[in-house]
């Protein structure tokens, strides 16, 4: 980045730094050198003493998914290999999704998300799921294959520019990967542009409920982690007033504290954030 | 990538059409071949089944 950017701000991470931390981190864990994996079962520990956005748990045997708000049945109906773990929530299940209905996912990870929502929207429905990770990408469709999934589609792509034509989606879910981003209201301007009037945003992410202390904010493994880069309730709001959504809701689940209390070892990364549910609209006659 | 999800496929970078071309495919699937933007003329590969479609700034610190 440029000399300005620096200049302004020393202890935050430029952009093109925090994207690299980020596909760095998501290429371990899907290459499974950093993993929750059940597939590439690894000695080390899944979140290290970098955490956050992962559970420690080795294997998804040991992993409670049902405290991010997955069923028993949601974990059951996806071939193993896809849930890595690394959401901060159950965006299907804000998104109340019909059948045939076009769901674009953003930082679709290995696809565990997505195959729950091919399940809803049906035969008649298609999912899009992108992520700039580009072992991820590949991971994830491996598990098309695995789940005999034919309305599921992966794309590597940027969220900060989206691959998809205007007004081609009708819900747009996410799972605790905004936060990642260096540029957010982008991300939340581009998730309006691709949705449909009327369309929905359900998106899961951490948000900030203290400052995070400068040392973390210019750490990238902290920014990869889904701590350092979150944003406060109100921050979030104003992006997306600013976008253009309506009905916007967010919702922090005070009970996730327990589950982010496990993404580090040495820091208690719930003094910092909660998970919460966010969502919106884009208005009828946009 | 399925041909037929061609339709809400764009290019990145500005939003404009993309144009396919295939190299290799399997009925529907495209298995190999490029998307090129029309507007932009910016080329993006399909490998393996998988449009990449990073700004082409990223694509290069791969």
């Amino acid at each position: 980045m440029n000399d300005s950017t620096e200049t302004a701000d020393e202890s935050d991470l430029t952009a093109a730094e925090q994207r690299r931390a980020v596909r760095e981190r998501y290429a371990r864990i899907a290459t499974g050198s950093e993993s929750a994996s059940p597939d590439e079962e690894s000695a080390g520990d899944c979140c290290g003493d970098d955490g956050g956005c992962c559970d420690p748990g080795v294997d998804s045997e040991s992993r409670d998914s049902t405290a991010l708000g997955y069923t028993d049945e949601d974990v059951a109906a996806v071939a193993s290999g896809a849930d890595l773990g690394l959401g901060c929530g159950n965006p299907n299940a804000l998104a109340s999704l019909d059948e045939g209905e076009t769901v674009l996912d953003l930082g679709s990870g290995a696809g565990f998300d997505c195959f729950l929502a091919a399940r809803e929207v049906g035969e008649t429905g298609r999912v899009v799921g992108v992520d700039m990770t580009p072992e991820m990408v590949e991971k994830a469709r491996d598990n098309v294959r695995k789940n005999d999934a034919t309305n599921v589609e992966f794309r590597l792509g940027e969220i900060e520019h989206l691959p998809a034509a205007d007004e081609t989606v009708d819900v747009v879910i996410s799972n605790c990967v905004v936060n990642l981003s260096p540029d957010k209201p982008q991300v939340f301007r581009d998730a309006y542009r691709v949705l449909r009037p009327g369309g929905r945003l359900a998106i899961s992410d951490v948000v900030l409920t203290a400052p995070v202390p400068v040392e973390m904010r210019a750490d990238p493994d902290s920014v990869a982690s889904c701590v350092a880069g979150a944003s406060s309730v109100d921050e979030l709001r104003a992006m997306l007033d600013e976008a253009g959504f309506v009905d916007v809701a967010i919702d922090p689940k005070e009970e996730s504290a327990e589950f982010v209390r496990e993404w580090d070892d040495s820091l208690d990364l719930s003094e910092y954030v909660v998970s919460a549910a966010i969502t919106g609209r884009k208005p009828d006659s946009a | 990538m399925k041909e037929s999800l061609m339709d809400i496929l764009c290019d990145p970078l500005d939003k404009s059409d993309l144009e396919l071309e295939v190299t290799d495919r399997d009925g529907d699937e495209i298995i190999t071949g490029r998307l090129v933007g029309t507007v932009t003329g910016e080329e993006y590969p399909i490998e393996d089944g998988i449009p990449n479609l990073l700004p082409p700034d990223m694509r290069d610190d791969e």
